[in-house]
């Protein structure tokens, strides 16, 4: 048999089709993203600034580490960010999917309408939110004065801005997080609930005993997507503040696009670029470790 | 290759068609690039020698680029030029395109910072007219406040409808601490000046405005363009002398002129930055770009750029001394106080690490211009630390 294989001619191969079929996509990433990614890992041993380099080994990495108070602000902003934004997120999404898995009357155009804030350009609701934050006249602010609370200066007040994006991440809630939560719920075969009514399970016990360990791998994969996604946050402090007030919103991204593209310490981008894969990949790892102990594979035994 | 507005662009294409007729043995083609691009763009053009022959560079990057070796040194094309004279031009707008003496650039677009204010508004709140108070010596930093002041209003409901001056953002707050006689980099550009008294006069005087007299915007008010010069809801803006065709075609109904910044305690002293055209090292065609460069700089382009179309200032004397320059039927009616600004205007200190240390700055500032902390002194110490452990570092970092 084994023989009888490895004999068969290159194009009778299941293989070779399938390489075949992702090839255009697999040169892309060999060329634009493994590429890079390589250069960038060399660019981050050098001292380089588009016109001098010089080798330096590991110092680009000692001096982030050691020496650069705005690296560390920054991932700390980044942290609290993702921190706060990946459960809010992932709960939200969740939550809105359920909503929107109703067999109610215009469900289709309700899906429609969550979906469309993540059909706007980050750049455009950057600036929509811009509005919304104005601490005179905003609708947030408008909102609290109805409320009988004090204006707040969301964008302006570093104690605030922070919180402010994470407010703005939640706009999005309804985009393509929720898209694969909808699609999650309904693989979830109805006779599964059916058996659970009969044996006289309430709603909460369904959703507790089934759709959640049904979703559990949808819901892992949207945590991890949704932690890389939160770390990397750039367009809308770039647009909103700039990073600022006194760096409160200087996310880790930004910090990356200063020093390459606005001070032009390409080294030192490198290896902050660097030091975030490692940081996400330790963290996906480790959600990884964990997923063993939550998330429910159809047909694993268990 | 040159960034800019669509009118000033159109401008430059115009330009460039009119050197291909008058060059038959050269042709130029316009790459037009978004200035939020531009930087990087030219940057990586340099670096990977794809660079056009003549490029236009804001000043802010020049000594940066400059000093990564990326423009061809022009002293001995100009020497070859006998029409070449570094007299013919403003002596500010020469140095700018100098290092070491060498010549790395031509200048264009230069100009300075004036007071664009709206003498409607001046008119209806019954405050005296700026000009006719610099033309008679009495428009100082106090008459400055006193008509910002009395400009800033509010409606029956408390809320600030307009205000006397918006709180000019970095830099075009460094004429206040010019005024007071300080300065914000020391001679060698090692130390920040900014805690030293002199500065930090200016920079109070600043942020007095806002929170002491309360005649300019706090941030938040004027988040979103709340208050703008062109929407009428400002008595005075410091603005760049380019804002000028903006203002023309935006402002429709009301009259505006300008003002130089008023004469502080030491000194009435103003800035001026101008944009470089510059080759690149490794050009092809040293004396063809050259020949284009000059054309732009020439008096007849000036001529165009500047008079007919209003845009800066000439960097040669000639053409800003001329009769045709200093007339104008539409506002500015006053051009003669962009010739005193500009003759008294001082320079920023930028050096190869602008972006980094002037970023720095802005950020420890941020606590003074919100108001969460309102003594400039305490600001400008912090700040100045800062700053000198960004200068004490070696470059590249």
């Amino acid at each position: 048999m084994v023989k009888k294989r490895s004999r068969k001619r290159l194009i009778d191969r299941q293989e070779f089709w399938g390489f075949l079929f992702i090839c255009p996509w697999l040169i892309g990433f060999l060329i634009f993203t493994v590429g890079p990614m390589l250069s960038s890992l060399v660019l981050s041993l050098y001292k380089y600034d588009l016109a001098n380099s010089k080798f330096v080994g590991l110092e680009n990495y000692r001096r982030l580490l050691t020496q650069d108070p705005l690296f560390w602000k920054s991932l700390k902003n980044t942290a609290l960010y993702a921190l706060l934004t990946v459960p809010l997120g992932v709960l939200g999404s969740l939550a809105i999917a359920i909503l929107l898995n109703q067999p109610i009357k215009g469900v289709r155009l309700y899906r429609t309408l969550f979906y469309l804030p993540s059909m706007v350009p980050a750049v455009a609701s950057a600036l929509v939110w811009q509005w919304v934050f104005n601490a005179d006249s905003g609708i947030l602010n408008q909102g609290l004065g109805f409320l009988g609370l004090p204006n707040i200066e969301w964008l302006q007040n570093e104690k605030y801005t922070l919180f402010a994006f994470v407010l703005m991440s939640l706009w999005g809630i309804g985009g393509q997080r929720m898209i694969i939560f909808l699609a999650g719920l309904q693989g979830i075969p109805e006779s599964y609930y059916e058996a659970a009514r009969l044996d006289g399970a309430g709603t909460w016990t369904q959703f507790r005993h089934i759709t959640l360990p049904c979703l559990s791998p949808v819901m892992f994969f949207n945590l991890v997507l949704g932690l890389v996604g939160a770390f990397q946050v750039f367009t809308s402090a770039y647009i909103m503040t700039s990073g600022g007030p006194n760096n409160a919103s200087l996310f880790y991204s930004l910090y990356i696009f200063r020093n390459a593209f606005e001070y032009f310490k390409l080294g030192k981008a490198s290896a902050m670029a660097w030091i975030l894969f490692a940081i996400l990949l330790t963290f996906t790892l480790i959600q990884f470790a964990m997923s063993k102990r939550w998330v429910h594979y159809e047909g694993e035994a268990k | 290759m040159a960034w800019g507005n669509p009118e000033q662009l159109a401008l430059e294409e115009q330009l460039c068609e009119q050197f291909n007729r008058d060059n038959p043995d050269v042709h130029v083609k316009f790459l037009k690039v978004p200035g939020s691009a531009y930087a990087n763009k030219s940057v990586v053009m340099l670096a990977s020698d794809t660079a056009p022959d003549v490029l236009r560079v804001d000043h802010y990057n020049f000594a940066n680029l400059q000093k990564k070796d990326f423009f061809l040194d022009m002293s001995e094309l100009a020497k070859k030029d006998p029409t070449w004279n570094e007299d013919d031009f403003f002596p500010q707008t020469i140095e700018e395109c100098k290092v070491n003496n060498r010549l790395f650039g031509l200048n264009v677009l230069f100009g300075g910072t004036v007071i664009y204010y709206n003498k409607t508004m001046f008119a209806k709140e019954g405050v005296e007219d700026p000009y006719k108070m610099w033309t008679e010596g009495r428009w100082t930093y106090k008459s400055f406040v006193d008509s910002a002041k009395k400009i800033t209003k509010k409606d029956s409901q408390n809320r600030f409808i307009q205000f006397g001056v918006a709180l000019p953002i970095f830099p075009t707050w460094t004429p206040f601490v010019y005024g007071f006689g300080g300065v914000l980099l020391n001679e060698s550009h090692t130390k920040s000046m900014l805690a030293d008294p002199k500065a930090v006069a200016g920079l109070q005087f600043v942020a007095d405005l806002r929170y002491k007299h309360g005649c300019a915007p706090t941030p938040a008010q004027a988040a979103n363009s709340a208050f703008t010069f062109e929407g009428g809801k400002l008595g005075m803006s410091i603005d760049w002398m380019g804002m000028t065709p903006r203002y023309r075609k935006a402002v429709k109904d009301f009259e505006w002129d300008v003002v130089p910044l008023p004469v502080g305690p030491v000194s009435g002293s103003t800035i001026v930055k101008g944009n470089q055209l510059v080759i690149p090292k490794h050009t092809k065609h040293p004396e063809a770009a050259w020949r284009f460069a000059r054309f732009i700089t020439s008096p007849e382009t000036e001529q165009q750029l500047y008079v007919t179309n209003r845009r800066c200032f000439p960097t040669r004397k000639a053409v800003a001394n001329s009769p045709e320059f200093l007339e104008s039927t539409l506002p500015p009616t006053q051009i003669r106080i962009f010739l005193s600004a500009v003759k008294g205007g001082k320079q920023l200190p930028i050096d190869e690490r602008w972006a980094e240390w002037t970023t720095t700055m802005n950020n420890e500032l941020d606590a003074l211009w919100s108001g969460r902390e309102t003594d400039a002194k305490v600001v400008a110490e912090h700040a100045a630390l800062a700053i000198n452990k960004v200068l004490a570092e070696e470059p590249g970092w």
